[in-house]
């Protein structure tokens, strides 16, 4: 069955009128990951952008088809333990517990709750959607912002132009804990993105899994709204946003770009990088080719 | 308001639904001759509103549309096209 297949004949999960903004990355990944993951899931979505758009509800009425619940910020990973464990004890394994959480909740809020849960290998999906930065109040920086965007707290100034720090690479982080199965996706290769929710799911029955998505922000970033996905196809094409996974079987990247787009271009037409200077371009593609060259390493392609 | 039996409410009756489809400024409208009917139209759209027909077909629906343009920027015959709304057909 194809992925298209797969897409075109699966329910959707999701209220059909969530306020998330026009071109949503977030929107389009938390529906394909439920469409996949199907009726017999319980979902967590943590404070963020998600949950603001009404997937958890609003005045008692909830905005998914299955059980949700909106823990706080940090505990996500570490109440969906107890969820987890609690269907085990029932012998009800075949429940996906599925969290589908925002960069902040992943890499700086929620981060030691998911460290321990990926380390204790509970049989969880946790899917971040990779927004680089807190925009459901405002844009604000993540630890999972690039250097030199312009965001509400870090602002282009004449002290500061743009984020000062490089970003965190979480998904490299959590491949060290052991887990089950760890993987970066995009909404722009559909075709990955579905093999790699199937694959993380099944995973989720033996341990932990990790999928850490690629999600473009029209309003955050500033570029026009039907630009989603050429935005996270551009990330792809220039190694910004490498595609890899981690299985029983080792590191593996799965799409390799032969002659990768440089992060000059990349960074033409969104708004958070307009006054990028070139010391903080270079350094920029510096940092994207020392990861993409450590994560060869660690792929056995040298 | 009925008493919850789960851990979290469930809503096969009460869905919080939005009125999304005021939002939109431009209306995508597909030209049937040129579609080939890939359906990446409907892989993209963030709303799941292009929904997959009987006949092996592609049909944007508009309840719920945004509006955002993503369809007719991906579709590789360039077969959908951004109308503003109130304006012609």
């Amino acid at each position: 069955m194809s992925y298209i297949d797969v897409l075109r004949e699966a329910e959707d999960q999701v209220t059909p009128g969530a306020s998330a903004c026009q071109g949503c990355g977030g929107e389009l990944i938390l529906r394909t990951v439920l469409q996949i993951a199907g009726k017999n899931t319980i979902l967590g979505v943590p404070p963020g952008c998600m949950a603001g758009a009404g997937s958890v509800g609003w005045n008692f009425n909830s905005g998914v088809r299955i059980p949700v619940t909106i823990p706080l910020l940090d505990n996500c990973a570490s109440l969906f333990t107890g969820i987890s464990q609690m269907y085990q004890r029932k012998g009800r394994e075949d429940v996906n517990a599925v969290i589908v959480a925002g960069d902040g909740a992943t890499a700086d809020c929620g981060f030691q709750s998911l460290s321990g849960a990926a380390e204790r290998n509970e049989k969880i999906l946790y899917v971040c959607y990779d927004n680089e930065g807190y925009m459901n109040t405002g844009y604000q920086r993540s630890s999972t912002t690039t250097k030199g965007s312009r965001t509400s707290t870090t602002p282009l100034g004449s002290v500061i132009n743009g984020k000062v720090q490089h970003q965190k690479y979480v998904p490299l982080i959590l491949s060290m804990h052991g887990l089950e199965y760890c993987a970066t996706a995009s909404p722009s290769d559909m075709k990955d993105f579905v093999e790699k929710v199937q694959k993380g799911l099944a995973a989720s029955k033996k341990g932990f899994a990790y999928l850490h998505v690629f999600s473009p922000c029209p309003t955050g970033w500033g570029y026009a709204s039907d630009q989603c996905i050429a935005v996270a196809r551009k990330a792809v094409k220039s190694n910004m946003f490498p595609l890899w996974e981690k299985d029983e079987n080792g590191y593996k990247i799965n799409k390799v770009i032969k002659d990768p787009m440089p992060i000059r271009e990349f960074v033409q037409g969104i708004s958070k990088f307009k006054k990028l200077t070139d010391e903080q371009i270079d350094s920029i593609q510096q940092m994207v080719d020392t990861r993409y060259a450590e994560l060869e390493r660690l792929a056995g392609k040298e | 308001m009925a008493e919850r039996a789960y851990i979290t409410p469930i809503a096969d009756e009460d869905l919080y639904v939005l009125d999304t489809a005021s939002w939109r400024v431009y209306r995508p409208v597909m030209d049937k001759s040129k579609c080939v009917e890939c359906g990446m139209c409907m892989t993209y759209c963030p709303v799941r509103a292009i929904i997959g027909t009987d006949d092996k077909k592609y049909k944007i629906t508009y309840d719920y549309c945004k509006g955002c343009g993503i369809c007719a920027a991906e579709c590789p015959r360039k077969a959908i096209e951004m109308v503003l709304e109130g304006g012609a057909e």
